[in-house]
Formats: structure tokens, C-alpha cells, sequence
């Protein structure tokens, strides 16, 4: 029996191919991201164990910055020469270090990395752990000198002798380069620029006795962890944070983990798409080629071999096919990764290849995915097998059968899409965020399921309606092309629900951005009153010499502050809840329209108190007047009072939970030091916005980091950062519409293979070899538009449900992306032409004679 | 073995009342020593408006003659006419055409196209075409053969001689010059058979059509107006008028020949 297996699995291995292929794919995806982190882990692991020092010294963070307030936490410089008087200290020496600068070259751009990495100028102290060395120049001395990467220098042309601005919180100065350091390890992609220490004191961080953080070495025989103890003894806990070079090297890995994290996430949600489009492919292979060997399979029944056999032969098939796909797509895999690592080398990393790193974790998972899936996905075409009875070799079997009735899948498929569309509904109508995106989650997964299910059934009415003007246009070709298309509703569903969930997911995602964009801008027709932003792309906020330098700008009026702050509040409901507040000059209500549904703008920034969203207030009991404790960095608290509530569609954006603002001197009363994220700035009366902002243009060149925005700029960059949610989406999509091309491209195949008698009668009498063509084309085009249209209807209701859920944040607009849907459309009847150009070509090629003999 | 096509060339348009013709007809597969001769320079006239069978033992060579007649097959040497069209030489588009127009077939099984009703099956070449059936025509056929309470049924639902009865409507209705039938009994049981032949006879007689039938069967064959017997590739008998006896006596003796070049081997044709 295996032999006879073995025999049928090399014999149908030209029939296995298509299907192989997306094994490999799914398997590649999947050892390809694991290789990828496991060696990203490992480079960042060792980097940030060597580099560390045996103990460091920092301000304590009691609040984490969800959006950066441009403040730099400092001790005192003079704490280095009391710790090197602790026993157990070999040598402390203090850094100075600022990683939220702008450096910029002598055109006055930006020379930092585009991807978001950020520019880092830090003191210049070499040690045996530093990552960097001087390859070429000497070190800095005195304020005008500094030291780039190399990496920097080779990508922006820069050398020894040339200028450079740098932008610190404090200020800017001019530098010139007076050496190239080379990175002795993995550069994680930032930009780093070095001062010698006094300079980094003073124009980094703004005072010639301040340190970010103090650098420890153990003496001789001392431990990291008593080391830690006795200068924390020394120096009291309150104050600051004290970490050994494991706990630093652990910290600096979980902060770029999310990074990485993000990375592996994509990586394997592209694995799972390449999966689960897989199996449909997988299964529609196993099933057609058991209904060609019908006759073959009922011979070995006829012969003694019991169902369990036939059923055994058909999953070792399978499993042979999985081995097989698993072993090459681990291959493939690997060179994946390595086609990712060089992608992060041209974006300023530097990791060796060399370093790869292959755990025992990927090839077990390369197989237990591909043989696994190739296993699942043929067992229920092998109980089939296993099914056929020993009559079928004496029957003349004409045509392979339509199967048995759906009606088990009308029953599962109705009650499942029943569930599905229960819980749709109800994430409709409800009204808590969290239980509505549950229930969206869950409905989105029964629905899709449910289609898949009855997608068979759904074959017969959509596809009459579809093709149903292909008689008329193309006559007999057209319909014979639609018929095909209908003869086994089993097989075009399967073929089609592969192209389905990705245009499904598309389709979905698609409304909510667009609706999410759509809302985005009536909040900005809405709210935003100024004539212009000054703000930077990524949000990041910028120096107050920036500020100075647009309020002296020719033709600028009034100019209004914003600026964030972490902060911790203290609710009367007892619960304690970290966000970010915004702080605001008093002039806001002229550059913005806030709904407030008590109070007022000027009590919500009058000194001592806050604003605070309607919502939320309510949720914690709080009211106009209650006292709400503040906490802020550094320890310092305070008490506000509640002034005012507003109403706002959106008071929430990310990290700003409760929507809490209040006056700009209260902010800096508290959390000084801070930089402006975000200018607003009117015309003065009398002076024009068009030569406003040409002024404005010409104050910022000195500043590449900021950008004048205008409020159609401000919706486009809103859109920009909505459009690389939907470009992941779009780069999934393209993968699963690569496999369920290969899909549509294998069941015609098949299906041309199993017509052989009836394309050679078809010739015989007389069919060219153009319409031949061009009747499986037809056939792929109606194939590919019903998953399509299946698919866009399907996504059209999750997108409604998403909105309907995202309109509880405040996202009131609905849109619906009409010109992508019917591109969407137009696209998959172009994909089901190319799908049919091989199986096209190889049935026009046919020889007649041959074909009317074929058995 | 020379084919010496001159000796045969007829150069000439063919004759009036000749349908097809092939001059020199020779048939190879395969090359060199290991060549096999399906056909050996065969010479044929099929006359218009009469039912000619073709018979012979297997491997004779009865259907490679059909296939090269119809332009479905090509030819190693010689010449075939369809009328006054040559045929031998014509590209793969022109023969596709050339079939669809002025050619009907009926194959021994599997002759429908199984997702097309009878009526679709019978109007199929005029559609491929983009022609329009001849109405009057159409109805004097489906009535002929009795089809007309089948038009809507799918091939699956009709009997196995309903089958070829509808596969018969079909190389009827375009009107062909020739219609040629390979052993379109020989998948039906004697009752639908008889019932097929009596169809094609009645296509000749009454609607004035030409037939090639090629059948291993000489009780089919007695339905012809003349047999033609084919023997290792070559054209070795004809019989007109025959009469089933007459024809089961004629290859008869195929058999005492292939027993006598088997008896002494090297006496029959290479």
C-alpha cells in the first residue's frame, strides 16, 4: 500500500506543485520571522549586555511618557565623585545625554535616520564597553567640536572639517566634525553625535552641572548586585533608580522589544494569511484529485484494501506533500531573513548575517505548520476517499461527481452565520468600547466562517446573476464558461473563498479608515480655528527657540502654545489613573472651537485648575469643582480644581485618557523644562496667510524638524499616519491574493486536466483555439469576481460594525471607499484572467486526436 | 518502401460528385527503422450523397483514414480534398474553421457537452460559428430523429442512444458537406443501434447528406451503400450494396491472411 502511495504521489506531483507552493509560503513566513527576531533578540541582547555598565544610576521615572514632553530628567553631575568614594566602586563618571535632538547639516537638513530612529548627542567618554571608536579624526574638545557615526556620515556625504547645527532643548550651536566614530557592535539605527563632556553638560542639557545618568564600574571582586546595595545605601533610594548592567541590559531590550515585537507580529500575521489561504488551495487539490482517481480508488477497494487504507494512503500523500513544502519553504525561509536583515541594514542597522541564528523553536514549527496544515487540510478529502465504494471502478464514471448535497452545509453554515450576525448586532448597539470590540471580534470570525461554510450554496444565485449576461455576449463560449463555473459549486466556492478573506479583511479595514479619516477631518473642520500648525511630523516637540523664533515671524498674530505632560490623577472614586495632560496658553478658544458642557476655556486654564472630558468625569465621579490630586514627574504633586467638562466628539487620542488640559503656566509651574509640541498660529490683522506663511517657511528652515501645516496639510498628515495602517493591510492583501491566484490557477488546471475528452470534442467540432481560451477565462474571471464581490460584502459589514464601534471613541463619520471598492472589483476580474493564462494556454495547446481518446 | 505520390497525383480539381478524396494518403508514426504505417499510400474517392462504411480489422488503419479525412489529423504525405478545398497543408486556424463548417462528427462515445442541454449540443458549431441555424432545416432534423420532447434535457439525462441521436442532430444540422461517424454504434445496445443507423440512412436518403462511418461491425456496415475494407494501411476490397453476410464473409478472410503472414513471417507488408 505505501508503495502503491508513493507510486500515486510522484505520479501526481506535476498536479501537487501549485499546492506545495503554498506550503512553502505559509512555512517561509513563518521560520523566516522566527529566524528574523531570534537574531535581532540575540544582537540586541549582546549588544546591551556588553555595552552596559556594571551599575547605572538614573533619575527615577515615576511616570512613563506615552507622548514625549520634550523634558529631560537630570541628577547632579557632582554625584559621580560621591559615588567613586563608595566602597566596591572602581570608577563612576557621569553621562550627558539627550536623545530628542535635531542635528542638521550646512543646507539645513535634518541629517537623523527617516524611519523615526532618533538622533542622539551624548558626551564623549570612551571605555572599553563603548560601542563605538574613534576610526578616524581625534576627540572633541571645547564647544565646537563633535564627533558623527559613520554610518550618518557615509549616508548624508559628511566628513572631517564640515558644519553642522545641532537643535537641543536649550538651544542651538554650531559644531563642526572633527572625527568619525565606527560602531564596534550592532547600531540599533540611531544617529549619534558626541560633545566632549563639559559641552554636552551645557548645551545638551542646558546647566554645566547636570548629568542624565551616572556610569559605575565594580572593583575587583565586587558583584553587580552588592554593588548595587552599597550605593544605594550611600546615596538613599528616594530619589533615583539604580540598575546593574543585567537589569539595564534587560530594560534597554524591553524597550526596543517593542519594536521587535511589532516586527515578528507582521511577520507572522503574513504566515497566518499564507496559511489560511493555503488550506482552501490544499484542500481543493486533495479533493479534485481524488474525484479524478475515483475509478483508481474504487479498484484498490475492489482489491481488499478497507477504508481505513484508502484513507491512510490519501494523508500519507498529504503528509509527503507537507514534508516536502515544510523542508523547502524552510529554505526559503531562511533566505527570507535574510533578505530582512539586509532591508534593516539599508535602513542604518548593522547586523551580520553571519550572526543568524536558527533555534530549535524554527524548523520544529516550519514542520508542525506545514505538515500540520497539509494534514488538516486533506483529511476531509481522504474520509471522502476513504468513502468511495468498490463499484466505482466498474461504474463508467463521465465526469467527476458533483458530490453529495450541501444541505449539512446549509444547516452549519446558517447557524454559525446566525451567531456571527448575533454578535454583530449586538456590538452595534452596544455601548461599552470594550465589550463592542469583543463582539466585533468575534462576529467578524463567525461570519467569516460562515461564509466559507455556505460559500458553496451562495455559488448557484450570485454566479446566475454575474455571468448570467455571458450568453449574451459571447454566446455558446459564454455559456459554457458560466455552466463550468457552476458544475461543482464545492470546488468554485473553495477556489473562490481564498480570494475572499483577503478581499474580505480589505474590504473591512478599507471603511474604517476611510471613515476614521473622514472623522478625523470634520474634528479638524470642527475644532481647529488657528491658520496654521507649527508642529512636527512625528509629534515630536521641539525647542522654545523655535517658539521665539515664530512668535518675532513678520505677520504672525496671535501664537498659542501646546505642550504635553505625564501625568497621574487621583480621581474621587479612588482610583489613580496615568495619562498624558495638555497644557494651553489662555488664548485658546482663539485658534480652537472646544464644546464644553460646563465652565468655560477661561476656567479651564485659570490657575489651579483643569478641564477634564465630560465622559470620563462621569465614569469617576468627578464634577465641576471637585479636587483632583495631580502627580507629575519628579515626585511633584499638587491639588487642581475641576473648572470645566467638555463635550467633545474625540476628547481621547492615544495616551491622553480622560482628555485632561489646563493652563500652560500651571504646566510649567510643575513640570518645567518642557517643550512645545504644537503651535498655533493666526495672522495679525492686516497681514495676509498666504505671506504669513511664507515668513513662517522661511523663520523654520533653520529648523528641518518642524513644518508650517495650513488645515488641509494638518488632514493630510492625519491621513498619512491613517494610510500606513491601511499599506500593512494592502501588503497582506497582496500575499493572499499571490495564493489565491495560485488557487484559481490550480483548480482550472485540474478542472482542464479532468475536461480533457470534452475540450477535444469541443476542438473536433470546431471550437478555435481563441475561444477555447477564452472560455476558461471566463470561467476564472466569474470564479475570481464571485470571491471578490463575496468577499467585498463581507468586509463592507465589518467596516459599518468597525465604525459603529470606533464612533464610541468619538469616530462619528462614516465612509465607505466606493473607488476602492469597485478597483477592488475591476482588479479581480484582472486576476482572474491572469490565473487563467496558463490553464488557458495549456488547454488550447491540447492535441485533439489525443484528447478525445483521453480516458 | 517509396510512397511515389506522382504516380498517384490526379493534380486535377476533383470530379462532381465526389466529396472527399485523398491521393497518395500515407500515415507514419514514429521515424526510421522503428516507423509504423498506419496508412500506406491510400487512395479513396467518397461520392456525394451516398453512405459509405469503412471497415477492417484493428490496426488497420480504418480510423487514422477518418481522422486525416476530417483534418483532425495530419498527414506524412499525399494529398486530401474536401470538395475543392485541399485540405493537406491548410494551417491549424483554417482546419478548426473547416471543421466547424463543412464537417460533422459523431464519436463512438462522449459526444455531448455535458453542461449544454440537447438543443445547445445541436446548435454548438452554428454558435461557436456565430451563425445563425437554419430554422426550417433544424426543425426537419429534430423531427427526423424524434427529438423534439428532449430539447431541454441535459446529457445526463438522456439515454445512451438519445445521446447519439442528439450527437447525430448535431453533425446534421449545420448542414456539412461530410459527416463522419466513428463506431457511433458501438457503445449502444442493438435496438439503439439499428436505431442510429436507420437515422444516418435516412440523412442520406431523404436529406441528401454524405456519410463515413467507420464500424468493426458488419451488421452496421450492411446499412452502407458501399464498404471500403482497409488492410495494413491500405485500401484492399470495396463491396457496394452489401449485405451483412456478404461483408462477415470479406473479413473473414482478414483473418486467414493474418494467420497465413503469421504462419510464415516476413510474407506480409513491413
Amino acid at each position: 500500500m505505501l508503495k502503491a502511495t508513493l507510486r500515486s504521489f510522484l505520479a501526481h506531483k506535476g498536479r501537487l506543485v501549485l499546492s506545495a507552493l503554498a506550503v512553502v509560503l505559509s512555512v517561509a513566513f513563518v521560520s523566516g520571522s522566527l529566524i528574523f527576531s531570534d537574531t535581532l533578540s540575540r544582537t540586541f541582547d549582546r549588544l546591551f549586555a556588553s555595552t552596559a555598565p556594571d551599575l547605572t544610576i538614573s533619575p527615577k521615572e515615576d511616570l512613563s511618557e506615552a507622548i514625549p514632553s520634550g523634558t529631560t530628567a537630570t541628577l547632579p553631575a557632582a554625584l559621580a565623585d560621591r559615588v567613586s568614594r563608595v566602597e566596591g566602586v572602581a570608577a563612576a563618571r557621569f553621562d550627558a545625554e539627550d536623545d530628542g535632538i535635531t542635528v542638521a547639516d550646512a543646507e539645513n537638513e535634518s541629517v537623523g535616520s527617516t524611519t523615526g530612529a532618533p538622533t542622539i548627542g551624548t558626551d564623549w567618554n570612551p571605555t572599553s564597553r563603548s560601542p563605538v571608536k574613534l576610526t578616524s579624526g581625534h576627540a572633541p574638545h571645547g564647544p565646537s567640536e563633535a564627533l558623527l557615526d559613520s554610518e550618518t556620515a557615509d549616508r548624508k556625504d559628511l566628513h572631517i572639517g564640515d558644519p553642522l547645527t545641532v537643535i537641543a532643548a536649550p538651544g542651538s550651536f554650531k559644531v563642526r566634525i572633527v572625527g568619525i566614530v565606527t560602531f564596534t557592535t550592532t547600531n540599533p539605527g540611531a544617529t549619534l553625535l558626541f560633545l566632549d563632556p563639559p559641552t554636552a553638560q551645557a548645551k545638551l542639557l542646558g546647566s554645566p552641572k547636570a548629568a542624565t545618568s551616572i556610569s559605575i564600574d565594580a572593583a575587583e571582586g565586587v558583584g553587580n548586585d552588592q554593588l548595587k546595595q552599597r550605593v544605594a545605601a550611600a546615596l538613599g533610594t528616594g530619589t533615583y533608580e539604580y540598575r546593574t548592567a543585567e537589569e539595564q541590559a534587560k530594560s534597554d531590550v524591553d524597550q526596543l522589544g517593542g519594536f521587535l515585537d511589532v516586527i515578528k507580529y507582521v511577520m507572522l500575521g503574513f504566515a497566518g494569511i499564507a496559511v489560511l489561504v493555503g488550506v482552501f488551495l490544499i484542500v481543493n487539490t486533495f479533493s479534485m484529485l481524488i474525484a479524478q482517481r475515483t475509478r483508481e480508488l474504487g479498484l484498490l477497494r475492489a482489491l481488499g484494501a478497507d477504508r481505513r487504507q484508502v484513507r491512510r494512503s490519501v494523508l500519507t500523500e498529504a503528509t509527503l506533500l507537507g514534508l516536502v513544502g515544510s523542508t523547502v519553504g524552510l529554505g526559503t525561509g531562511i533566505g527570507l531573513a535574510v533578505g530582512l536583515i539586509a532591508l534593516m541594514n539599508a535602513f542604518g542597522m548593522n547586523i551580520e548575517t553571519s550572526e543568524m541564528v536558527i533555534g530549535w523553536g524554527t524548523p520544529v514549527a516550519a514542520y508542525v505548520v506545514g505538515v500540520g496544515v497539509t494534514f488538516v487540510a486533506a483529511y476531509l478529502p481522504a474520509r471522502r476517499a476513504a468513502g468511495v465504494s468498490p463499484m466505482a471502478a466498474l461504474a463508467d464514471a463521465e465526469i467527476a461527481g458533483i458530490g453529495k448535497p450541501l444541505r449539512m452545509r446549509a444547516i452549519v453554515g446558517g447557524v454559525v452565520g446566525a451567531a456571527g450576525a448575533a454578535a454583530l448586532v449586538g456590538c452595534v448597539t452596544s455601548s461599552k468600547t470594550a465589550s463592542a470590540a469583543s463582539l466585533l471580534g468575534l462576529g467578524v470570525v463567525l461570519t467569516l466562517l460562515a461564509t466559507v461554510i455556505a460559500g458553496p450554496l451562495l455559488v448557484r444565485p450570485v454566479i446566475r446573476v454575474l455571468g448570467g449576461a455571458f450568453p449574451a455576449l459571447f454566446g455558446s463560449v459564454g455559456r459554457m464558461s458560466q455552466r463550468n463555473a457552476l458544475r461543482n459549486p464545492r470546488r468554485t466556492g473553495a477556489t473562490a473563498a481564498a480570494l475572499m478573506v483577503g478581499l474580505a479583511l480589505v474590504g473591512g479595514m478599507s471603511v474604517a479608515s476611510a471613515s476614521m479619516s473622514k472623522s478625523f477631518d470634520d474634528q479638524i473642520d470642527k475644532t481647529l480655528g488657528a491658520d496654521f500648525v507649527v508642529q512636527n511630523g512625528n509629534f515630536l516637540p521641539f525647542p522654545q527657540e523655535v517658539t521665539e523664533a515664530v512668535r518675532t515671524t513678520e505677520g504672525a498674530g496671535l501664537v498659542v502654545r501646546s505642550r504635553f505632560v505625564p501625568v497621574a490623577v487621583r480621581l474621587p472614586d479612588g482610583k489613580r489613573v496615568e495619562t498624558t495632560a495638555a497644557g494651553y496658553d489662555p488664548q485658546l478658544d482663539e485658534v480652537a472651537h472646544i464644546t464644553y458642557a460646563q465652565g468655560d476655556t477661561a476656567a479651564a486654564l485659570a490657575s489651579g485648575q483643569l478641564a477634564m472630558d465630560l465622559d470620563f468625569a462621569r465614569d469617576h465621579d468627578v464634577k465641576v469643582g471637585s479636587r483632583v490630586p495631580v502627580e507629575f514627574q519628579g515626585g511633584r504633586r499638587t491639588e487642581l480644581t475641576v473648572g470645566a467638562l467638555t463635550d467633545q466628539d474625540a476628547a481621547e487620542g492615544f495616551g491622553t485618557q480622560g482628555g485632561i488640559y489646563f493652563g500652560l503656566s500651571t504646566l510649567e509651574r510643575f513640570a518645567p523644562g518642557g517643550q512645545d509640541s504644537a503651535l498655533y498660529v493666526n495672522a495679525a490683522s492686516g497681514a495676509g496667510a498666504d505671506r504669513l506663511r511664507a515668513a513662517l517657511e522661511k523663520t523654520l528652515d533653520p529648523y528641518p524638524q518642524v513644518q508650517v501645516r495650513d488645515l488641509a496639510d494638518y488632514k493630510d498628515l492625519v491621513h498619512d499616519q491613517i494610510a500606513v495602517l491601511l499599506y500593512l493591510v494592502y501588503a497582506l492583501l497582496g500575499l493572499a491574493i499571490v495564493i489565491a491566484v495560485l488557487g484559481v490557477v490550480n483548480t482550472l488546471a485540474l478542472s482542464v486536466v479532468e475536461r480533457t475528452r470534452e475540450i477535444g470534442l469541443l476542438r473536433a467540432i470546431g471550437l478555435a483555439r481563441r475561444q477555447l481560451r477564452r472560455m476558461i477565462r471566463l470561467e476564472s474571471v466569474v470564479i475570481a469576481v464571485f470571491g471578490a464581490v463575496l468577499g467585498l460584502a463581507l468586509g463592507l459589514v465589518w467596516g459599518v460594525c468597525t465604525q459603529q464601534v470606533l464612533a464610541l471613541q468619538g469616530m462619528n463619520a462614516l465612509a465607505i471607499p466606493w473607488g476602492t471598492i469597485v478597483a477592488v472589483v475591476v482588479g479581480s476580474a484582472v486576476v482572474g484572467i491572469v490565473a487563467a493564462l496558463l490553464p488557458a494556454l495549456r488547454a488550447s495547446r491540447m492535441n485533439v486526436l489525443a484528447a478525445i481518446a483521453h480516458e | 518502401m517509396s510512397t511515389a505520390a506522382a504516380e498517384h497525383a490526379p493534380g486535377a480539381v476533383p470530379a462532381d460528385g465526389i466529396a472527399a478524396r485523398a491521393r497518395g494518403l500515407t500515415k507514419a508514426y514514429g521515424s526510421g527503422e522503428t516507423a509504423v504505417l498506419a496508412l500506406d499510400a491510400v487512395d479513396v474517392d467518397i461520392a456525394r450523397g451516398r453512405f459509405t462504411a469503412v471497415m477492417g480489422p484493428s490496426g488497420s488503419g480504418k480510423s487514422t483514414l477518418m481522422h486525416c479525412l476530417a483534418g483532425l489529423d495530419t498527414v506524412s504525405a499525399g494529398q486530401v480534398w474536401l470538395g475543392d478545398t485541399e485540405i493537406t497543408g491548410l494551417r491549424e486556424r483554417e482546419l478548426t474553421r473547416l471543421r466547424r463548417d463543412r464537417i460533422g462528427f459523431m464519436f463512438q462515445s462522449f459526444n455531448l457537452i455535458p453542461t449544454l442541454n440537447a438543443a445547445e449540443n445541436i446548435t454548438l458549431p452554428m454558435d461557436i460559428a456565430g451563425k445563425k441555424p437554419d430554422e426550417k432545416w433544424l426543425d426537419q432534423v429534430i423531427d427526423t430523429l424524434g427529438l423534439r420532447d428532449r430539447l431541454g434535457h441535459r446529457p445526463s439525462q438522456l439515454s445512451g442512444g438519445q445521446q447519439q441521436r442528439v450527437a447525430c442532430a448535431r453533425a446534421l444540422a449545420s448542414r456539412p458537406e461530410l459527416i463522419f461517424a466513428d463506431e457511433p454504434t458501438g457503445n449502444l445496445d442493438s435496438r439503439a443501434g439499428l436505431e442510429v443507423l436507420g437515422f444516418l440512412r435516412e440523412a442520406v436518403d431523404q436529406l441528401g447528406q454524405t456519410v463515413v462511418m467507420v464500424t468493426h461491425d458488419p451488421g452496421a456496415a450492411a446499412h452502407s451503400d458501399v464498404v471500403l475494407f482497409l488492410g495494413d494501411g491500405r485500401v484492399v476490397d470495396r463491396m457496394e450494396q452489401p449485405t451483412a453476410e456478404a461483408v462477415l464473409e470479406r473479413m473473414k478472410r482478414f483473418d486467414v491472411i493474418r494467420s497465413q503472414s503469421q504462419g510464415a513471417p516476413g510474407a506480409g507488408e513491413a
